[in-house]
């Protein structure tokens, strides 16, 4: 009980919190949306120009959208960098708002410091939740758009193997985003800092892009121990290879699935665990 | 009488800085009870190890008869600590339906009540950003009462206020108390407004109390004889360092039943004594006596 009023509390003061509601979960989508129509409206003028030219037989026959294929392609997506870095936004007004704003000891006396930490997490799982939410309806508003312009007609294949997919996608991509979000959580707790929170992961996210660019020069193949424990992102990246199947997913080595669940949960449970710990034993002298 | 919080040799460092220095301290349920002290006394170090925000460094401390930290404890407390802070985009409603709902609270909070009862009907919905101090003291003591809590931590709930809103708080923190039974912890640096409220005193001082007891009993304890008289200096010759010239009197600190030897003696040395009449101390005079007592004075 006392842990869904503290996920209850945190959620509902971040809804009030409107500056940070946008950027980490409107922003994105919205200007998705709107760049992805501006686009095939401009394509659709100079095509229009171009067609024209074209002798009658030689003029493209439009396939349909498949609306199905795109959720499943979207859903593939959601963990890119421009969304980890909005989304860090909302994360770290959460984990360090209290520190910002003097406020921990409104709150720490009437509530135990997991439940307090688990709130703010659960609160950000949420944020994530319709941030992700609003990426695929963003997305599919995209295609949409693409074949109202273009006018094309539309199908909605979305089978057994399609939904299976979608389903893995999604629920890596969103364990992927958590899991980037977590650092800031950490730093938060060690530096009580609301700037620290936002860019200590992105420069551990920056400094992990260079060190996968490096790895070959160490010798680190694609799903081995050290690339899975020390690059989540590769290690997403090779499960998202899996669950899309195919040439690709064939060159993967044998176990590397598991090191790379192994290397997500690292940094997933590691940030938090580590977080949780430092909390507990925090002086909250002027919080 | 039940203490509803209890330490003992309770102390708190900071790296070398004691903030707290071995505090033995028995506070009765019930009541207005004022903590005072110079600015660095231990007095906020005090209140957070009672909220559970710091650990204490040595010692031990028991509030309503649990350790603190206990969520079962600190659920039955409501507090201000210094001037709260609010999230700026919050609104003063929101702010309390926030907490409202961090302490597990939904309608039976009353927040509009509170609110109306501290004085913040008007302002309820501006965001606390541009909140005044006083009017963040306000919301303050809103929130740390709205929880219906037996045991109320403030730590300068009147800073920042205008005289008539002193005066509205004084009287809800009387209120609580006499009415509604609520246990009232307070710390101040106005000691006429805690003359006035409270019913017992502790005064620190470097961390140490340096004197504890019913406001009247303090008092009490720190009354002169004043002495309008002449020669001045033969009543000083007389009472040597327990005399002080005040005015064109002489303050005398004696025991009542000492006093009528203390005339005669007077007389007996060819003094005139045109007035002579007890002067009762205020929590002011008490508190500079005490905290300056100690060696090193105000930290």
């Amino acid at each position: 009980m006392m842990l869904a009023d503290a996920i209850r509390a945190e959620t509902w003061r971040l809804l009030q919190n409107r500056t940070a509601m946008f950027w980490s979960v409107v922003f994105v989508p919205l200007i998705s949306l709107g760049l992805a129509t501006a686009s095939f409206l401009f394509i659709r003028s100079k095509m229009d120009g171009a067609m024209q030219t074209l002798p009658v037989e030689l003029k493209l026959t439009a396939s349909a959208v498949d609306l199905g294929q795109s959720l499943v392609d979207a859903a593939g997506g959601l963990a890119n960098p421009g969304v980890l870095a909005f989304l860090l936004i909302g994360a770290a007004t959460v984990f360090a708002g209290d520190y910002r704003w003097e406020t921990w000891r409104l709150i720490t006396a009437r509530n135990t410091r997991p439940n307090l930490i688990m709130g703010k997490v659960g609160a950000v799982k949420l944020m994530t939740l319709v941030g992700l939410i609003l990426l695929l309806l963003a997305s599919m508003g995209a295609d949409v758009a693409k074949g109202v312009i273009f006018g094309r007609s539309f199908t909605f294949g979305f089978g057994g193997e399609q939904a299976q997919a979608f389903g893995l996608l999604a629920l890596l991509s969103y364990v992927r985003v958590v899991q980037f979000l977590l650092l800031s959580l950490l730093a938060a707790m060690v530096t009580r800092s609301l700037l620290a929170a936002l860019f200590v992961p992105l420069v551990i996210g920056v400094g992990q892009f260079f060190l996968a660019k490096l790895s070959p020069l160490f010798g680190w193949q694609m799903g081995d121990w050290a690339t899975m424990l020390l690059l989540p992102g590769d290690a997403f990246e090779l499960l998202k290879v899996l669950i899309k199947g195919g040439m690709e997913a064939a060159l993967v080595p044998a176990g590397a699935a598991w090191r790379a669940i192994a290397g997500l949960a690292l940094w997933s449970f590691g940030p938090f665990l580590l977080a949780l710990a430092w909390f507990q034993r925090q002086d909250l002298s002027k919080e | 009488m039940t203490s509803v919080i209890e330490t003992s040799g309770l102390t708190k460092t900071y790296g070398p800085v004691r903030a707290l220095d071995s505090l033995s301290l028995s506070i009765p349920r019930g009541g207005v009870y004022g903590v005072l002290g110079p600015n660095g006394a231990g007095k906020s170090t005090l209140f957070r190890i009672l909220l559970g925000l710091i650990r204490p460094t040595a010692g031990e401390v028991r509030v309503m008869g649990q350790h603190t930290g206990d969520p079962a404890v600190t659920r039955r407390m409501g507090s201000m600590i210094e001037t709260p802070r609010y999230p700026p985009y919050l609104t003063a409603r929101q702010a309390l339906r926030w907490l409202a709902l961090a302490h597990g609270m939904g309608a039976e909070a009353e927040t509009d009540r509170w609110l109306d009862r501290v004085g913040l009907s008007e302002a309820a919905d501006r965001k606390v950003r541009g909140f005044s101090v006083g009017m963040m003291q306000r919301l303050g003591v809103a929130a740390a009462l709205m929880t219906r809590p037996d045991l109320v931590i403030l730590d300068e709930p009147t800073s920042g206020m205008d005289p008539p809103g002193i005066q509205e708080m004084r009287a809800l923190i009387r209120s609580l108390a006499d009415d509604d039974g609520v246990t009232i912890i307070l710390a101040s640096h106005q000691l006429l407004e805690v003359q006035r409220v409270c019913d017992r005193v502790a005064i620190l001082n470097r961390g140490k109390l340096a004197a504890e007891g019913k406001v009247s009993d303090l008092t009490a304890s720190g009354e002169r004889l004043r002495l309008a008289a002449t020669p001045l200096a033969k009543v000083m010759a007389v009472l040597g360092e327990r005399g002080s010239v005040q005015d064109d009197a002489v303050m005398a600190a004696v025991p009542r039943a000492e006093a009528p030897a203390l005339l005669r003696a007077l007389i007996e040395q060819g003094v005139d004594i045109d007035e002579a009449r007890w002067v009762g101390a205020d929590l002011e005079s008490v508190f500079m006596t005490e905290t300056s007592s100690v060696e090193g004075g105000r930290p």
